[in-house]
């Protein structure tokens, strides 16, 4: 059996191309994909970034085919592909272990536009879900998806490609994390509006941030906002008195020169018992003063600040993507090594059919030729099936572990002559039809 | 076997420190985990040696450097250990286990030189002794807010240079920090003001005078007398965050300069 991956993501076409094959219901199109003759099971990954299907099928040739024309046809609808893009530069395909080392990447998102963002493990969760209702996964895809979940973990757990955030908003709140011990309780203030200010507020939110309170110069603004946000709306003239009560500031305001200075906050600091304030200032230009900044217990974070922390972590995460690199490799290696033993199990299965239908037709011949009791046919049977079993005992286990690897595939092809499974006129090949012929991939 | 415990136990404070910096160092949970379970092992063999020094030389050896410091050690794992059942305070521990490894083989050092460690003073009965345990585990609370004062100084070093560095995302939150300084400091400076009085009631039934004199006792209250302006400056004068840190690890500092400066001394 083999695995083959066709699809198209971030790298190799742009957003117009991706949305002509975004698919809302990858149910459907699995259905009927796996019900031709070219592909036994598939999954189908569709997400902002990638449109990917990963099948197994036993006739690579056909499959590939049908795969890029389910691509052209059933999905782009037969037109051609935007900006002149040929289907060549934008479709990639992967086979066998390569494809199981890109599900592997993708699942613990070191291929994704972002390394290290988590959103793509549930997206293949889904995927996988939405395969397995359709009842297009079997017994190769449901593993490898499983170990693709596994491996994801690992990398998580095991390096530090998703350790630290990437956009401004997430380092907005690992930051509240290393003054704060906590966000619950916590008081914000959020001075102006704007979209980068309120995704960090509503980021800081959700790790629990109290109180909100909302200043902006116009009154019937600062109340719309406030009401957006479940806060309480001030006036500017108010800042002195909240910022004293203020844990976390956030600022986006217009003006031309700062709104609020060293002088306010020391101010703040003395009334709060100078328990320490953290300041978010996205204002363009900066609403802060940056004397602000050389206050204990103050910790002025600007644009360039928040931005700069977030491009050294990813950074970092691309550095920690070779140690990644590393156990996806390993991961594979094991993969590789469970889908090459599969390959044993028809072989050993018709093996037992033959040494069994032996075994009952001598039974069966003997017992009459004996005159034999109930008891004592039993009893044969028992020592008959234990004799067998214990024949076949060491030829599989040795089959089984050596067809783990690729070079031990000659084994089952010994096994096969040895015992004459592909002879019809052995001995017990009337059984054969029990258990069918081993499929040969093409 | 009391070397040999004191042996294992700087080994166990040994890893632990080992597993802490780990634990910093790299993003996976494990070594954290293991750097905990280590420091209690640590702590409760340091225990037993703790226990068989006591049994195996009457008087207690409690009066000398090495033997208190072996049990300021003791008592900073086990307020580290405490501390770390409320949050991640793996980077206090990678601070406490180093500094519980040198204590303890220093201890070890001189129980192996000397068989066993005589009384560097007149021991006296209960006054002695609880002299000894109440500025042990004062000392102790104040070395941990020193310690806790250098990570606050480190973290805060890089949140105000705007490059926050991985393990400073290991590291306690400012927050938590300065709570150590004033919950160590709260604690700590009256069993030290404790131990004076018992030190001098000591003095008292030993000699008739309260007043005994010596190296010992003057390091003893200058660093009572440091610790009586840190405790002014935090609960009077409101010092927080970095004042407080700095002044913390000041304070550590001058513990250490006026016990080993003693020790010397004598």
């Amino acid at each position: 059996m083999r695995i083959l991956l066709v699809g198209l993501n971030h790298r190799t076409a742009s957003l117009p191309v991706r949305e002509r094959f975004a698919v809302a219901d990858p149910a459907a199109r699995l259905e009927k994909l796996v019900t031709g003759e070219e592909i036994e099971e598939a999954v189908l990954l569709s997400t902002c970034n990638r449109v990917e299907v990963v099948a197994t099928t036993r006739r690579l040739e056909a499959a590939r085919h049908r795969l890029r024309a389910f691509f052209a046809r059933d999905l782009a609808g037969g037109r051609p592909l935007p900006d002149g893009l040929s289907w060549e530069a934008a479709l990639y395909e992967y086979v066998d272990s390569h494809a199981i080392r890109h599900v592997f990447r993708v699942a613990s998102s070191i291929d994704s536009m972002v390394v290290g963002e988590p959103q793509i493990l549930g997206q293949l969760k889904d995927a996988y879900r939405a395969a397995v209702d359709a009842e297009a996964c079997g017994v190769i895809l449901n593993r490898l998806f499983h170990r693709a979940f596994a491996t994801a973990k690992r990398v998580r757990s095991e390096t530090g490609i998703a350790e630290r955030p990437v956009s401004v908003a997430r380092v907005a709140v690992d930051l509240s994390r290393q003054i704060f011990e906590t966000l619950r309780g916590k008081t914000a203030l959020l001075v102006g509006a704007g979209e980068m200010i309120e995704m960090a507020l509503e980021a800081l939110r959700g790790e629990g941030l109290g109180a909100v309170r909302v200043a902006n110069r116009t009154p019937a603004h600062a109340t719309e906002l406030a009401a957006r946000f479940d806060a309480t709306a001030h006036g500017l003239h108010e800042l002195s008195e909240l910022l004293a009560r203020s844990d976390v500031v956030l600022t986006s305001i217009g003006g031309d020169r700062p709104l609020l200075d060293a002088t306010l906050f020391e101010h703040a600091l003395h009334a709060r018992r100078r328990r320490p304030i953290f300041v978010i200032d996205i204002g363009l230009p900066r609403n802060v003063d940056p004397d602000v900044d050389r206050l204990d217990g103050v910790y002025l974070y600007d644009l360039d600040d928040l931005a700069g922390v977030a491009r050294a972590n990813a950074e970092d995460r691309r550095r920690e993507t070779v140690r990644a690199e590393a156990l996806v490799q390993a991961e594979v290696e094991r993969f590789d090594g469970w889908l090459s033993a599969l390959q044993a199990v028809p072989t050993i299965r018709h093996l037992r059919a033959r040494a069994e239908a032996i075994r009952r037709g001598e039974l069966t011949r003997g017992a009459s030729r004996l005159g034999l009791d109930d008891e004592q046919r039993q009893g044969l049977e028992a020592l008959t099936r234990a004799m067998v079993n214990k024949l076949l005992h060491a030829p599989i286990t040795r089959l089984r572990r050596e067809t783990e690897r690729e070079e031990g595939l000659a084994y089952l092809e010994a096994a096969r002559v040895l015992f004459a499974l592909d002879d019809p006129d052995a001995p017990g090949a009337q059984a054969d039809g029990e258990v069918g012929r081993p499929p040969r991939d093409e | 076997m009391l070397v040999e415990l004191h042996l294992l136990t700087a080994a166990v404070y040994l890893a632990a420190t080992v597993a802490a910096l780990l634990g910093l160092a790299l993003p996976a949970p494990p070594a954290g985990r293991v750097a905990s379970v280590l420091l209690l092992v640590g702590a409760v063999v340091h225990a037993v040696a703790f226990t068989s020094l006591h049994a195996a030389t009457p008087p207690p050896p409690l009066t000398n450097l090495p033997a208190a410091a072996s049990m300021m050690a003791w008592m900073a794992v086990v307020f580290c250990l405490l501390l770390m059942l409320r949050g991640r305070l793996l980077g206090l521990a990678a601070l406490v286990a180093p500094l519980a490894f040198v204590a303890v083989v220093f201890a070890g050092e001189r129980l192996a030189l000397q068989g066993a460690l005589p009384p560097s003073a007149p021991a006296a009965g209960a006054w002695a002794h609880l002299h000894v345990i109440l500025a042990s585990a004062g000392f102790a609370l104040l070395g941990v807010a020193g310690l806790a004062g250098l990570l606050f100084l480190a973290a805060e070093g890089r949140l105000k240079s705007k490059r926050p560095a991985a393990w400073g995302r290991r590291l306690p939150s400012l927050e938590v920090l300065d709570r150590i300084n004033v919950v160590a400091l709260a604690v700590g400076f009256p069993l030290l003001t404790l131990a004076v009085v018992a030190g001098l009631l000591w003095s008292r039934t030993l000699t008739g005078r309260l007043w005994p004199g010596g190296a010992h006792v003057i390091g003893l209250l200058a660093a009572w007398g440091v610790y009586a302006g840190l405790a002014g400056a935090r609960f009077g004068a409101g010092w927080r965050g970095r004042e407080a840190a700095a002044s913390a690890l000041v304070g550590f500092g001058f513990l250490l300069v006026a016990l080993l400066g003693a020790e010397f001394v004598a």
